[in-house]
Parts: C-alpha cells; sequence; structure tokens
C-alpha cells in the first residue's frame, strides 16, 4: 500500500520483482521515494530489504519492473548510477592493512577523482565524519563505530546525490548510533536522499522522515513516519494522568465527548488512555479543552513515533522480528 | 586512473604483508643454498683447474638454477593471483569495486600486473645469483636473456590463468588448488607423453632424431631447455612449414596467445552486465558476485 504523495520523486521503483530460482526475494514492488527525504526500509528477515537496496545500486537486475533514477533507468545506465548513488552495504568492507586516508584514497581513485582534488575530498570526508585524528591509523586498529563512519565517508567520496545504506547502526553502541543518525541528518541537510534499512524501529522512527514496511518481498506500507504510525487503529495513543482517582470519571466523560477522541480507557488509577487522530493542533486543543473543562491534568503524554511504528510493524508481521 | 588506483592499492596491501618479505627471502636463501651445494658437489667430482672444467661447472650451474627458478615461477605464481578477485568477495569489497567506475578490464589488468609484479620482484631479486655463472663462463648473455623471455611468459600465462580461476570459483582454496592442479598437468603431461615416445621409439628406428616434439611446444621445461647450448639439449627448431623456429620463441608466442583467451575471459566473468554472464542470467537470473541465496 503507497500512499499518493506529490513531492518530486527522485527513485521510482516500478513493479519490481527478483526471483532468486525457487525464492521470491522481491514480488511487484513499486515505491516512490521524495527527493531531500531519509527513507527507511523495515522489514523482518528476508523481507527483501538488501535485495532493494542492491537493485538500486545496480548490482542485481531485477527479474521484472524498472527502477528509474529521475530520468535514467537503471538496467540502461549503470555508469550513471554509479555516479549518483553511493552504497555501504551491512558489512564493512575494509582492508585493514591500508590506512583510512589511504582508504578513502583508493575509492576516490576508482570513481574517477582527479588526483589533484582527492587530498582535499579526503581531509573534508574525515572531518565530516570525525576522523580527521585517525587519518594516517591503520583500518584494522579503529573501533567498530570508526569503521562504519569510514564506510559512509567511503560511499561519499564521489559525492553521490543518493546514499543506500544497508544495517548502518548494526552492531554499533548506543553513543556510536547517535553520532551516525546526528550524520544521516547532517547529509540530509546536504541535500542529499538517504535510503536505509535498519532492524532498530525506534532509532528509524527518530531519524527518517519516512518508512516503507517489506513484508515476503511485498511493500505493506509507506508513507511519512507520522502517517505510518497512525495507520493502525487510525489514532495515536495518549496517557493523560490526573491530580486524583475520583477526578477520572468526569475526564472520561468529556474525552468521550470529543471527536478527534476514540478506545478511552481508564487505566490504573489516576491514569486514562485513548486514541486521537490528528496532528499537533488537535491534541492541544485535547489539552485546552480539559484544562477548561475542570480536569486537574498533572500528565499529558502522546505516544513516541517509535513505539508506534514498532505497533504497527508488530500488527502488520505478524510479530516476526525485525532484521 | 582507475587502474593506477587499483594497482597502488594492491602494491601497498602485498607489500606490506609479512608474507611477502618471507616468501623472497626463503626463495633467495633455495636459490643460494642451492646453488652452494652444486659448486662444491661438482668441484669434488669434476674440479675446474681447467678452462672446459669452470665453463663445464658454470653451464651445469646455469641449468639448475634456471630450471628450479622456472618451478618455482610455475608454482610461486598462482599464488599471486589465484585468490585476487574471489579473495575481494571474501573480504566483502567485492559489491564495493562493482559500484565504482572501474571497468572490468581495469579490474583484471590492476589486479593481473599486481599480481605479476610480485612474480617479477623474485626474478629480480634472484639475478645476482645468476650473475654468478658468468664468472664460470659457458653461457652467453643472448641465452640468459631468451631464458628471461620464458620466465616472463610463464609468469605471465600462469598468472593470467590463477587470475580467472580466482574470477569463475567463489573460494579462494577452490581456485588455488584448481590453479596448481592445471600447472602441474600442463607442466607433466607432455613431458610424461615424450617419455612414452622415448621409450616407444628404442624399439623402432628413429625417424628424425633431431626434430624438436610438436607436443612440447606449449611446455615450458622444453622450452628452457631449448635456449641452453647445444650439448645441454639446446639449439633444437620447431618446423612449421618450410620455417624453422627456435622453441622457446614458438612458446613465448603461445602463451600471449594464451593470456589474452584467458584475460578476456576473466573480464568477462568479472562484472555485470558483459556478455560471460548471459549464461548466469539466462540460467539464474544472476550476475556476477550475486549470492544464490536472498538477502534479507
Amino acid at each position: 500500500m503507497q500512499a499518493t504523495d506529490s513531492r518530486d520523486a527522485i527513485i521510482k521503483i516500478q513493479s519490481v520483482s527478483k526471483r532468486y530460482r525457487a525464492v521470491n526475494a522481491l514480488s511487484d514492488f513499486s515505491l516512490e521515494i521524495p527527493r531531500g527525504t531519509i527513507y527507511g526500509l523495515i522489514g523482518p528477515n528476508g523481507a527483501g530489504k538488501t535485495t532493494l537496496l542492491r537493485i538500486l545500486a545496480a548490482l542485481i537486475a531485477p527479474s521484472a519492473g524498472q527502477v528509474w533514477f529521475e530520468d535514467e533507468e537503471v538496467s540502461k545506465a549503470p555508469a550513471v548510477i554509479q555516479r549518483k548513488v553511493g552504497y555501504m552495504p551491512d558489512f564493512f568492507g575494509v582492508y585493514p592493512d591500508l590506512t583510512s586516508a589511504e582508504y578513502l584514497e583508493f575509492y576516490a581513485g576508482i570513481h574517477g577523482i582527479p588526483r589533484q582534488k582527492r587530498a582535499r575530498i579526503i581531509a573534508d570526508l574525515l572531518e565530516l565524519v570525525e576522523l580527521t585524528s585517525k587519518r594516517d591509523a591503520l583500518v584494522e586498529t579503529l573501533s567498530r563505530g570508526m569503521k562504519q563512519r569510514l564506510c559512509l565517508a567511503r560511499a561519499l567520496v564521489h559525492d553521490p546525490e543518493i546514499l543506500l545504506l544497508d544495517e548502518p547502526a548494526s552492531g554499533l553502541d548506543p553513543r556510536a548510533r547517535v553520532e551516525l543518525r546526528e550524520l544521516v541528518r547532517t547529509l540530509q541537510g546536504m541535500g542529499k536522499t538517504i535510503i536505509v534499512s535498519s532492524h532498530i524501529l525506534l532509532e528509524m522512527a527518530e531519524m527518517c522522515t519516512d518508512v516503507a514496511i517489506i513484508q515476503k518481498g511485498r511493500l505493506v506500507v509507506s508513507g511519512d513516519v507520522d502517517r505510518v504510525s497512525h495507520r493502525l487503529g487510525d489514532g495515536r495513543q495518549l496517557e493523560i494522568r490526573v491530580l486524583e482517582a475520583g477526578r477520572v470519571p468526569a475526564a472520561v466523560e468529556l474525552l468521550k465527548a470529543m471527536p478527534d477522541i476514540s478506545n478511552v480507557t481508564n487505566g490504573d488509577g489516576n491514569l486514562i488512555q485513548a486514541e486521537f487522530v490528528g496532528n499537533d493542533e488537535v491534541l492541544h486543543r485535547i489539552l485546552v479543552d480539559l484544562i477548561t473543562g475542570g480536569i486537574p491534568v498533572i500528565s499529558f503524554a502522546p505516544r513516541s513515533g517509535g513505539g508506534r511504528l514498532e505497533e504497527v510493524f508488530m500488527s502488520i508481521t505478524e510479530g516476526s522480528s525485525p532484521s | 586512473m582507475t587502474f593506477l588506483a587499483l594497482l597502488t592499492k594492491e602494491l601497498r596491501l602485498r607489500m606490506r604483508r609479512e608474507r611477502t618479505i618471507w616468501v623472497i627471502i626463503v626463495y633467495i636463501l633455495l636459490m643460494g643454498l642451492l646453488g652452494w651445494f652444486f659448486i662444491g658437489r661438482f668441484t669434488d667430482y669434476n674440479g675446474f683447474y681447467n678452462s672446459n672444467g669452470l665453463s663445464d661447472t658454470g653451464v651445469s650451474l646455469y641449468v639448475l638454477l634456471s630450471m628450479v627458478q622456472l618451478l618455482l615461477i610455475v608454482f610461486i605464481t598462482p599464488a599471486f593471483t589465484a585468490t585476487t578477485v574471489n579473495g575481494e568477495k571474501e573480504r566483502q569489497t567485492y559489491d564495493l569495486l562493482l559500484c565504482s567506475r572501474l571497468s572490468a578490464f581495469s579490474l583484471v589488468s590492476g589486479k593481473l600486473a599486481a599480481g605479476l609484479m610480485n612474480a617479477l620482484l623474485l626474478i629480480a631479486a634472484s639475478v645476482p645469483l645468476f650473475s654468478l655463472v658468468f664468472f664460470f663462463g659457458g653461457i652467453s648473455p643472448g641465452q640468459v636473456l631468451s631464458a628471461l623471455v620464458v620466465y616472463l611468459a610463464t609468469a605471465l600465462v600462469v598468472g593470467t590463468f590463477g587470475l580467472f580461476c580466482s574470477t569463475v570459483f567463489s573460494r579462494p582454496a577452490v581456485s588455488t588448488a584448481i590453479a596448481y592442479m592445471a600447472g602441474v598437468i600442463w607442466l607433466i603431461i607432455p613431458l610424461m607423453g615424450i617419455a612414452i615416445d622415448f621409450i616407444w621409439a628404442s624399439v623402432r628406428p628413429a625417424s628424425s632424431p633431431n626434430q624438436f616434439p610438436f607436443i612440447l611446444v606449449w611446455n615450458p621445461v622444453e622450452a628452457l631447455i631449448s635456449t641452453y647450448p647445444t650439448s645441454y639439449g639446446g639449439g633444437l627448431a620447431v618446423t612449421l612449414g618450410h620455417l624453422k623456429v627456435a622453441p622457446w620463441l614458438l612458446y613465448t608466442l603461445l602463451d600471449v596467445l594464451a593470456t589474452i583467451v584467458f584475460f578476456t575471459l576473466s573480464t568477462w566473468t568479472v562484472k555485470p552486465g558483459l556478455p560471460g554472464n548471459l549464461l548466469l542470467w539466462g540460467r539464474g537470473e544472476m550476475r556476477r558476485g550475486e549470492s544464490e541465496t536472498p538477502a534479507a
């Protein structure tokens, strides 16, 4: 299910299927990826996320269907795609006996960047990924997080418009994950379109502007994070605490009367749970109506997108573990 | 430009490996010790206190060292090239090469050049040992140069075949084993054939005793022997119609042709989008480097 999107699509995936002997990795998969977004691909093991990223990187050909990068069809112009796309697979792919600078210099060379420009580009990239101090360190001596950042710098060496990141946060400690997330946002700020797959749903909700949930090679749902998060039950979860348990019935009555509220339940003690449809302005109006209705609200908390996204994911994929 | 980037990276990686230094040390030590023991043994039996004895020692030493060097080239060169492409797959860097602007030609030629440079380094490192031969005499510079051409041609064809194996077989151990097996077959089978023929000839009258056996025109051992002085088996010619060609020259030509064939096959199998992959597409809709198991 793909929502209609009026934004300028930089990538159009049209009815793409990919078959590996008896296995359908992707089936009639269509998706449009708007320019300048951080697009998350979510799905359980074997859903087809990596296959999709490898097709986008022109590493494998689809069995059927087409992929368009603006006006270029991937299978007909792989050289153009290689210029436009930076691919970071879900493994490090490093040469341990090279230094960080030599590693980047090699990839700059095989991307056809003139020798005189390489030193500047390498210095800028090392600064971007905060590895300037590790310029002359052998890659094998870098930590996992540093290697991941170096690989990201490697994917950026030819200044691609589109970045494909396959499980970039996999195996990273929380600090390295935050640094990576900030780095990805910085890259988005530089005008790049980033397609990322990850198994950390909260991370995806916080990092991505849009997500697509994939299961068994098929697109289940796609769109911006809020829209996808709201899909299940057509509402967002809301938790309200009032000063005294005795004021709960009045608050429940008031909430039930509101048009944007549904499924109001009395939780533990002074806790009320409900679902609401709408944006933050609707949320603000609900709070104002409660206060003006004389309800002593002490806590008013819409559930985070990440938790909600996880619920959507678990519901759609029938409990399959994300990969 | 992409070729140079790949070559620089390969040479950096190879020269930083401890193994490279040890291979050179062991190689030179082996050759040196062989020469040392040989001179000792030869002088015990023959002595070289007259000019004939000296030149005999020189030629015999040259024959021993040059033959050992040839065998070492045949069996060491595949080690430099037979894991070079599938090694990238094993290191999980192959996809990253395919995503770059590196052409199939640059990829194969860069890998081959780096592997051959290692072999050339061994040949160059052994040159001082061969200078010992000139001290004794009996061998002309022309003979040494023609032997050098045989070495280079052998390293080229063996290296290219090793590289081809590394593009065809996904596991480095398999490609190395196949490259070595092919090397042994290439070296031994024609020699066995000629040995059988020799035994057969001993029971029937020889028709043309000075003719070079055609089965050995693409055999490195026989090509090298053909560069030796006449008393050591050299000087024979291969007759092609009215033309008489030195066997080592014909061998070099065949090596170059085989190198072109293996090189072309390697470029076909190494990168997606090339004709060599049509078979793979037709069979399993796969491209080179693509796993048979579906990705997540």
